[in-house]
């Protein structure tokens, strides 16, 4: 009775075996019909399909593949062609032409009247008690512009009025939603706001953008196909697919395999690593944003916590920043990648970023100099003493999603000792973080210096926002306050001309870093990865600092091109190639062309230990009757 | 099985599910940062009558015991984990609908594969003390046991996916692949699950050979194996009928412990080979403070671990019957 189960057991192992063979023969048929799908790895989780929830990069990425901007980014960054085929300004009023004929990728007329229904949403949602929409990511881009009111005299024509002059509204994020679709829901669902069925937006999405979501799984990948409506010229690739990766390792090494084209956000090892690969180019762009060192610039005086008064002046501050050696963190924290930073808007915006005029260089004994002529002198024991006669001892600190700033953190704790401030430095819970460096009077401002970063727009007024008096409360972690920053911000934001906005834009940012709120540490690289056996055209955005995929918009996609499909010879089976060599289940697998020899291997392999485990006993028995 | 005895282990179950539930309750709340600056953070535009607002809406305004908890209880009992902080507007349960199956799946093969080649295994080799079966079994069952899911992981990835190109290196199914049929679906999901399974399998595989090899030597010096031999049965005999049965009951519990994490995985394999299953999904949600996605994980898994320790005490209780008075 026994063996007979044991036969049985083998007979279903030999079964799942022949199964698992006769399944791969099936596999290569497929290949031959495959769509040529261009696959991005992304370090970001995947979150959500409603741009107005749309949080980070990788959910910006999907909305502006599903949807047009009115008017979209070019290659650097200059207005293209979106939505809106051309447009003019009149003093306080744009028109935009919408492209006769265009439809949505359901076959509806994309038409004015979409225009004004999206940009309607974020007006209506301002006015409520929410005061905006979804998470409040979106709703700056029309605030900032100053638009009043948006009208449709007709269905290829949309006229917006603004508050004051400024040309902001060309760098513009808002994704025009089809009316049809959208308008069924309420301003609370589409917002996600409590107690209302929220709007999800679930694929298949329904846009004008060149491709659209037609699968998505949060958390795990997004697969987007190929709009039959598309207005723009030929796409190469047939579908995208974005893949969120928990392990940037398996990331890379997917990318090796041919299982991805594409790679955001790989670390500096694994970065060098690709660089070595054959077929794979790596891209070192520059981030348009910074890792910054900011002061609570409000002391200990009413309404802040800061632990000494020293926080407050400028020239204490001003002394600090000689005694950081940025390019020792870029070389510790970053493993090379990145630059050392300055001003507060960083290099990416080539039209925009200035060094500063009075730069500060790491010399320890100059921050000892400056530091006891403002006034703070050494006592007998070495240590830094505020103008009240107390020991300086400032806390440091940084979120525990930055835990690189660890490394940070232990040589600045070294550099300050130098000098005989004392530093103790921590992690935060992030969300305690932010309770704590929010100001007066919606928060206890209670920290001395911290570090972590913030990300910019196409435009650099966002990076200029939170250094003004009136943010203090709300996104200012400084607490800068300066009126004439005050003024110059606003002036920048209405000035239309290029030459005269560059000049305000460049007292501002030598302004802050005289001042030094922040210092800013290092603008971080973007480090990117691609294949080039299977897609070309490739196009940096922007040209300069910039990368292929995951910039702005929908251009890189756009500009992409299929390598030639005539097969080529692999000897060393190595990197299973686009159209050339047909991968198993249509998409470049890893398991590469014909790979269904290793598959059967590995099963029956797998089935025939499982069965010499079970028949271990029995060939033992026979033996022992023998002794 | 006595009634008392049923009643008694189901009863200590429930209770310990309740104390899950209060503890999860407990500890979220007790988190650094308010819920509602965590659930807007880094937004631009939030006023403080967007936060006024969220409080109201969320009712933290009320007094955390009795109404927040019992708000909290009803909810958990009726299956309402809330929405998630991160996959914004789907609800816990449909996010963890999402993610169960692929970890049962992994785990459950990988337990199963580990199940049966480690009891073998340290059957044989508790039987054959000394022999050279033994000498390279236990220590490879040592050096397995030892091992780390992700370094075995990552060394199976750099091999035969990297290197080989057997396997792919990611994932559960090629996303976008178009089947012709149903096999060729699962020709792409086994192909995906050889890695994993093969880590999962390997990784678990040392601890059932150690633990049955101990249990199978002790046996095997108990008197009625001695009477056995002295009756004049033969070794085979005697190892299937005698020893085996016996040896088998310490082995139940760990299976059954083990069980218990079919569920809840182990995050390390998942993370390397990118399983779309609940280990990923939980450092995504620490990583993103997804803390209602976090609850209902911690949930899950908790229950997990008490049934399948219930399962445990029933099946002893079956076993061996002097546990069942």
């Amino acid at each position: 009775m026994r063996p007979s189960i044991r036969a049985r057991l083998a007979a279903a192992a030999a079964t799942i075996g022949l199964i698992l063979a006769g399944l791969s023969t099936s596999l290569a048929p497929v290949a031959a019909a495959d769509p040529l799908i261009l696959k991005a790895g992304t370090d970001q989780d995947l979150q959500v399909l409603n741009p107005w929830n749309s949080v980070v990069v990788a959910d910006f990425e999907v909305f502006t593949l599903n949807y047009d901007l009115l008017v979209n980014f070019g290659q650097d960054l200059e207005p293209v062609p979106g939505f809106a085929e051309s447009w003019e300004q009149d003093g306080l009023t744009w028109t935009f032409h919408i492209r006769p004929g265009m439809l949505w990728s359901d076959g509806e007329p994309a038409t004015s009247a979409d225009v004004v229904y999206t940009y309607q949403l974020i007006l209506d949602a301002v006015d409520t008690e929410y005061g905006c929409l979804g998470q409040c990511y979106l709703d700056g881009y029309l605030l900032n512009a100053g638009v009043t009111s948006v009208t449709a005299p007709d269905p290829e024509t949309v006229v917006i009025e603004t508050e004051f002059e400024n040309t902001l509204l060309l760098q513009n994020y808002v994704p025009i939603l089809p009316e049809h679709i959208w308008s069924e829901h309420s301003l609370e669902e589409i917002g996600n706001h409590e107690g209302v069925e929220p709007f999800l937006n679930e694929a298949p999405v329904v846009g004008t953008g060149p491709y659209q979501a037609v699968e998505f799984e949060a958390g795990n990948f997004v697969r987007m196909a190929k709009n039959p409506n598309y207005w723009g010229e030929e796409l190469a690739a047939d579908e995208v697919i974005i893949q969120h990766f928990a392990s940037t390792d398996t990331m890379a090494q997917a990318l090796k395999t041919g299982e991805l084209d594409y790679v955001r956000g790989v670390l500096a090892d694994q970065f060098s690593d690709l660089a070595d690969e054959p077929d794979i180019v790596t891209v070192e762009g520059v981030a348009n944003g910074y890792t910054e060192l900011s002061f609570n610039t409000g002391g200990n005086s009413e309404g802040y916590a800061g632990s000494t008064a020293a926080l407050a002046d400028v020239a204490f501050r001003d002394a600090l920043g000689y005694a950081i050696d940025q390019e020792a963190l870029v070389e510790a924290t970053l493993g090379g990648y990145g630059e050392p930073g300055t001003t507060i808007i960083p290099p990416f915006h080539t039209r925009w970023h200035v060094e500063p005029d009075n730069p500060r260089t790491f010399d320890l004994a100059e921050a000892d100099r400056r530091l006891t002529a403002a006034g703070y002198a050494l006592n007998a024991d070495g240590r830094r003493l505020d103008k009240s006669g107390a020991p300086i001892t400032l806390r440091l600190t940084w979120p525990d999603s930055e835990e690189e700033n660890a490394t940070n953190a232990q040589f600045i704790v070294e550099w300050f000792d130098e000098l005989g401030i004392t530093v103790d430095a921590a992690v935060t819970e992030e969300g305690a973080l932010i309770d704590a460096v929010t100001g007066p009077p919606n928060g206890p401002a209670d920290y001395d210096i911290y570090m972590w970063g913030w990300v910019g727009d196409p435009d650099p007024t966002s990076l200029l926002n939170f250094f003004r008096s009136e943010e203090i409360g709300y996104s200012s972690d400084s607490f800068y306050s300066n009126p004439h920053y005050d003024e110059l911000f606003l002036e920048q934001r209405a000035e239309s001309d290029e030459a005269t906005r560059k000049g305000i834009l460049a007292e501002m940012q030598n302004l802050v870093y005289d001042e030094a709120p922040y210092h800013i540490l290092y603008y971080d690289a973007e480090l990117h990865a691609y294949r080039t056996d299977k897609f070309a055209g490739w196009t940096n955005q922007p040209s300069v600092g910039g990368t292929p995929l995951f910039g702005y918009g929908s251009y890189g996609y756009t500009q992409l091109t299929s390598v030639a499909t005539e097969p080529t010879a692999e000897p060393s089976g190595a990197a299973p190639s686009a159209g050339a060599t047909p991968a198993p289940s249509g998409s470049g697998s890893g398991t590469g062309a014909g790979d269904s020899t290793p598959l059967i291997i590995g099963a029956a392999a797998l089935v025939a230990i499982i069965v010499v485990g079970l028949l271990v006993m029995r060939r033992r028995g026979p033996r022992t009757e023998e002794e | 099985m006595s009634g008392s005895y049923l009643a008694r282990r189901f009863g200590s179950a429930l209770f310990t599910i309740a104390l899950i539930i209060l503890i999860n309750f407990v500890l979220f709340r007790a988190l650094p940062g308010s819920p509602e600056r965590v659930i807007l953070r880094g937004t631009p535009n939030v006023t403080p009558a967007v936060l006024a607002a969220a409080r109201e809406r969320w009712g933290l305004n009320d007094p955390v015991f009795p109404d927040q908890f019992v708000a909290f209880v009803g909810a958990t009992v009726s299956g309402d984990l809330g929405y998630s902080f991160i996959a914004r507007g789907q609800t816990v349960s449909g996010v963890l609908a999402q993610r169960i199956w692929p970890t049962v799946i992994l785990f459950g093969l990988g337990e199963f594969v580990a199940i049966v080649l480690g009891l073998a295994l340290g059957a044989y080799s508790g039987w054959r003390r000394g022999g050279p079966i033994d000498v390279v079994g236990n220590g490879l069952s040592l050096i397995l046991y030892s091992t780390p899911y992700f370094l075995l992981g990552m060394a199976l990835l750099l091999v035969f996916a990297t290197g080989l190109r057997w396997f792919p290196t990611f994932g559960m199914l090629t996303v976008g692949a178009v089947y012709p049929d149903i096999w060729a679906r699962l020709a792409d999901f086994g192909a995906h699950l050889v890695l994993p399974l093969a880590t999962v399998g390997l990784g678990l595989v040392g601890q059932y050979a150690i633990v049955m090899r101990s249990s199978i030597v002790e046996t095997l010096s108990e008197d009625y194996v001695t009477t056995a031999r002295g009756m004049g049965l033969r070794e085979g005999r005697i190892l299937r009928h005698h020893a085996l049965p016996n040896a088998l009951l310490p082995t139940v519990s760990l299976v059954a412990i083990n069980l218990g994490y079919v569920v809840a995985g182990a995050i390390t394999v998942e993370i390397v080979f990118n399983w779309p299953g609940l280990g990923t999904l939980t450092v995504e949600a620490l990583t993103a403070r997804d803390y209602p996605v976090l609850q209902g994980v911690f949930l899950l898994l908790s229950v997990s671990v008490v049934l399948a320790n219930l399962l445990a005490d029933l099946i002893y209780g079956v076993l061996d019957p002097r546990v069942r008075t």
